[in-house]
């Protein structure tokens, strides 16, 4: 990284400060934001607002979980919802990859890598998923559009030996299909509209255009979910596009080598040390968590998490069967980013199941879905 | 009314590099550097100390035309007796006289 990137980002992390710290701390984080600025160093610079931004999360995370004086008690109550349960297990399983990427010897700059990216998606789940929308979202041309983001970079993203599914963001490589396809298909489950269907049959298309067989199988297999559980004209149009997808991703040829230390890790980990591959194995399951996590008010029984754990099960399935990245776990951030924005399309209290439910019965008849809060900005 | 707890090791060498100012400002990446603490860590001392009235801080006029204005730090006069306080508890353990284990199993 040059120095210039370093001081920019230095700065960036700089304004994120403030929607970290509690607004009676505005004057702290001016101070803090002055004070990396005086930093001459730029990397040091960098570090220094890190370190400001972790401060702030540590705190944030405190008064969160215990500011209401009913300490462990209220954070098992919060731990029940999939939404928070989610961001712990996120970290857990973060943590997890990254004691397994020290361990392994990785380059040292992975594991910062991962942490960066844990951070990033917390800052964008807080944004998306804390935001009140006013106005109502319809998902279908959300969806859309993200769709057509996956086919843009299977036809102009960068490519390894003819697949493209990347792109470049600075000096890092992102796979656009394991950051925003998670939370296409939950948001699809909370909302399957006409033309939130078309929009998952343009992933699927670009998918298979992608030759990744991995996510191709995984969005099929969350639209299977999604059907059998909620079988809807919308949600079988865009599971015969995915199957359609699958099978031709299935039948071209996908021969990109295993990375070190993003691709068959669940394996190679326990050639490290038996612990290394406990923590991999351990974290690549915590995904999985809010799946099985619901409460017994919850007025649509599980279809949007059974999807959320069908989608990552899949991506698992997936890194354990070929070259594929294993999600979180792994080094990569894409994933890390995925799995939080998906985190964004569950309900994160008993209030925001309700309003899935009104979106529910508006889809089933027919009409325009709205969103709920934070789905209908994954 | 201000909780008491013992302190923790960074806190007793944010207080001790502080109070090796006297009263002198000092600024945040100085006190990190000076204490080898990291600025996630830094931070929330130095905002619970000021909320204990151990700290007090104000705002410097930038030493360079473009730089924006500078957070200063240093002790009250409650801080400065805390942090002398724990020199002088620390010291008092260190000279107190101990077992000799080797005279007592001889």
């Amino acid at each position: 990284m040059s120095d210039r990137t370093a001081r920019r980002l230095a700065g960036s992390v700089g304004r994120l400060l403030r929607h970290v710290f509690p607004e009676s701390q505005s004057g702290w984080v001016r101070a803090m934001r002055s004070e990396i600025e005086q930093v001459e160093d730029d990397r040091a610079a960098l570090r220094f607002a890190l370190g400001c931004l972790w401060g702030g999360f540590r705190q944030a995370a405190a008064r969160r979980l215990f500011s209401h004086g009913q300490g462990v008690a209220m954070m098992k109550i919060k731990l029940r919802h999939p939404r928070n349960a989610g961001i712990a297990c996120a970290l857990a399983a973060t943590a997890l990859g990254i004691a397994y990427l020290v361990a392994a010897g990785a380059p040292a700059r992975y594991p910062v890598v991962n942490a960066a990216a844990f951070l990033l998606g917390i800052v964008a789940l807080g944004g998306l998923g804390g935001a009140r929308v006013q106005a109502r979202v319809h998902s279908g041309p959300l969806l859309l559009a993200l769709g057509s983001c996956l086919l843009a970079t299977a036809l102009a993203g960068a490519s390894a030996q003819g697949v493209s599914r990347w792109i470049w963001i600075g000096p890092l490589s992102v796979q656009v299909s394991l950051v925003v396809l998670p939370a296409m298909v939950v948001a699809f489950a909370r909302g399957p509209t006409s033309l939130g269907s078309v929009g998952m049959g343009v992933a699927a298309v670009a998918l298979a255009l992608q030759h990744d067989r991995a996510m191709a199988g995984t969005l099929a297999l969350g639209l299977a979910i999604l059907t059998i559980a909620r079988p809807r004209p919308a949600s079988v149009g865009a599971l015969i596009v995915a199957l359609a997808a699958f099978a031709v991703a299935l039948a071209r040829p996908d021969d990109l080598p295993a990375v070190p230390f993003v691709d068959r890790i669940l394996f190679t980990s326990f050639d490290v040390h038996p612990l290394a591959g406990a923590a991999v194995l351990l974290g690549a399951l915590l995904l999985l968590v809010p799946s099985i996590l619901g409460r017994r008010d919850d007025p649509v029984p599980g279809n949007a998490r059974w999807v959320f754990g069908a989608v990552w099960l899949g991506c698992i399935v997936s890194a354990a069967l070929g070259n594929y990245p294993t999600p979180v776990v792994g080094y990569g951030g894409s994933a890390i980013l995925g799995y939080l924005l998906s985190l964004s399309c569950l309900p994160a209290d008993a209030r925001s199941a309700r309003g899935r439910a009104e979106t529910a019965a508006q889809a089933d008849a027919g009409t325009p879905s709205a969103l709920p809060r934070g789905a209908s900005l994954a | 009314m201000t909780r008491s707890r013992a302190l923790s090791g960074q806190a007793v060498s944010l207080l001790a590099a502080l109070a090796a100012s006297g009263r002198d400002w000092r600024h945040g990446y100085d006190l990190a550097r000076a204490t080898g603490l990291r600025s996630g860590t830094l931070y929330p001392l130095l905002i619970r100390l000021e909320a204990q009235g151990q700290l007090e801080a104000q705002w410097q006029a930038p030493a360079a035309p473009g730089r924006p204005p500078r957070h200063a730090y240093r002790l009250t006069a409650a801080g400065l007796a805390l942090a002398r306080g724990h020199r002088a508890a620390a010291r008092s353990d260190e000279e107190s006289p101990r077992p000799a284990g080797g005279e007592a199993y001889s």
